[in-house]
C-alpha cells in the first residue's frame, strides 16, 4: 500500500512487542487486529476502534486523534534524523492517557503525548530501541 | 580505511558491509571457533571500530541505516532466541519458526542492559537485530539489542532491590541495578532516585530480560506525571 505524505499527527512514538515472541512478550498475542508481529513493520494506533479509544483515551491528554482502523498505512518520521518507516495499523495502543504531558525532545524539537506504538522492527528502522521513545510526525 | 572516507562522517552502513564482507574487523575468527563471543574474550573488532568512531553507542544505535543504493530498499531486521554462536555469527531461532544468522562485526553496536560488547552475548539470549542482508544469507548487524524489553506495567510491590510488576495477567520481578536503574517522573530527566515510585502506578519499564529466571533488570522506569500536572 502507498505510504502517504499528508500530515496526520505528531507526538511520541514508543515500541511494544506482539505476536509470537520471547521473554515477557511471549504472551503478547496478535493484538487487536489479530495480525501483529514484532518482526513486521506494524504499529498500534490509539483510535483503531471505539473499543480501543475507550482504553487509550488520548482525548484526556488533549489529543483528538482520528480513527484509523486495522490495515491503515501510516508513515512515521523521526523528527530529528528524518528517517521514516511505513507501518500498518495492527493493534490498539499506546495507552496515551497513562502518560499525559510526557514529552521527548531532540535537537530542540519536542513532541508531547504518546500517539503511536511501533513494533521493534518498525521502531528500530528509525531509532534505537534503548531510547524507548522518539519524537515523530505521522503522515498518511 | 581511506577508501571508505568521503569527507562526510564515515558511512556506517558502508563500513558495516565492508567489514562483514572483507572480514577485516569482524569479531572473532573461524579459527577461534564457537563460543568466542560468550567467553568474555576482549574484542579486537570493537577496539578497531572504536578507533573509527563507530561505537559511539547512543549515536550508533539511533542512526538509521540508509540504503547504499536504490536497489537496497530497506534495512533488514531479525528477532528471536540465540541458539548458537559460531565465531562472529549468531544463530537465531525466530519466534515464528523462522531462522536467521546474524553476523556481528566490528561496527555492530551491542546493547545488553547498557551499551556493551559482543562478548556479553550468550546462547539463550533474546535478540532484536537491525542490519544489512548479505549475499551469503546472513544479516550483517548494525545494531543488536539483547534481551531488551519495553513493557507497560503496573507497580505492585516495592522492595529495596526489586520491584514487583504486573504485566497483563503476569507478574514480573524487576531487579534494581545499582548505578544503572533510573526513574523518570512525568517526563522529567531520569534520576537514580526511585523513592517516588508508588504502588499502583502505571509504568513503562525498559530493561533486560534474564532468560535464567524470567526477571527483568530494570534500566529505566517511566511513570506518568502527577495528576495535577496534566492538562
Amino acid at each position: 500500500m502507498a505510504c502517504g505524505s499528508t500530515k496526520l499527527w505528531n507526538g511520541e512514538a514508543t515500541w511494544f512487542c506482539c505476536g509470537n515472541a520471547w521473554g515477557p512478550c511471549a504472551a503478547a498475542g496478535g493484538g487487536a487486529c489479530g495480525t501483529c508481529r514484532s518482526s513486521a513493520l506494524q504499529a498500534a494506533w490509539p483510535n483503531a476502534s471505539q473499543a480501543c479509544w475507550d482504553i487509550t483515551r488520548p482525548d484526556l491528554c488533549g489529543e483528538d486523534i482520528p480513527r484509523r482502523g486495522c490495515g491503515s498505512v501510516l508513515k512515521v518520521r523521526h523528527d530529528c534524523s528524518g528517517a521514516s518507516v511505513c507501518v500498518t495499523v495492527s493493534d490498539c495502543g499506546p495507552r496515551t492517557r497513562s502518560f499525559c504531558s510526557e514529552s521527548v525532545c531532540c535537537d530542540g524539537v519536542c513532541r508531547t503525548n504518546r500517539v503511536i506504538d511501533l513494533t521493534p522492527a518498525a521502531f528500530s528502522a528509525i531509532g534505537s530501541l534503548s531510547s524507548g521513545t522518539l519524537p515523530v510526525s505521522i503522515f498518511e | 580505511m581511506s577508501a571508505y572516507r568521503t569527507g562526510a562522517p564515515l558511512d556506517r552502513r558502508r563500513f558495516l558491509t565492508a567489514a562483514a564482507l572483507r572480514g577485516a574487523t569482524v569479531i572473532g575468527t573461524a579459527a577461534a571457533g564457537p563460543g568466542l563471543l560468550s567467553a568474555g574474550v576482549p574484542s579486537a573488532g570493537v577496539v578497531g571500530a572504536t578507533a573509527l568512531g563507530a561505537v559511539d553507542a547512543d549515536a550508533a544505535f539511533a542512526a538509521p541505516i540508509r540504503p547504499l543504493d536504490p536497489a537496497v530498499a530497506e534495512s533488514a531486521f531479525a528477532e528471536g532466541r540465540i541458539t548458537g554462536i559460531a565465531g562472529d555469527v549468531l544463530q537465531v531461532a525466530g519466534s515464528s519458526g523462522d531462522h536467521a544468522r546474524v553476523r556481528v562485526t566490528g561496527a555492530t553496536s551491542v546493547w545488553k542492559a547498557r551499551a556493551t560488547t559482543a562478548a556479553e552475548i550468550e546462547t539463550g539470549d533474546g535478540l532484536y537485530a537491525r542490519g544489512v542482508p548479505l549475499p551469503d544469507g546472513t544479516l550483517a548487524a548494525d545494531a543488536v539489542w539483547v534481551n531488551i524489553v519495553n513493557l507497560h506495567a503496573t507497580i505492585r510491590g516495592i522492595e529495596k532491590t526489586r520491584l514487583r510488576l504486573a504485566h497483563g495477567p503476569h507478574e514480573i520481578v524487576g531487579n534494581v541495578m545499582a548505578e544503572t536503574t533510573s526513574a523518570s517522573y512525568g517526563g522529567a530527566a531520569p534520576t537514580a532516585d526511585l523513592s517516588r515510585l508508588t504502588i499502583g502506578q502505571s509504568a513503562q519499564v525498559l530493561g533486560a530480560w534474564r532468560p535464567s529466571d524470567g526477571s527483568v533488570d530494570l534500566v529505566r522506569v517511566v511513570v506518568a506525571p502527577a495528576a495535577g500536572s496534566r492538562r
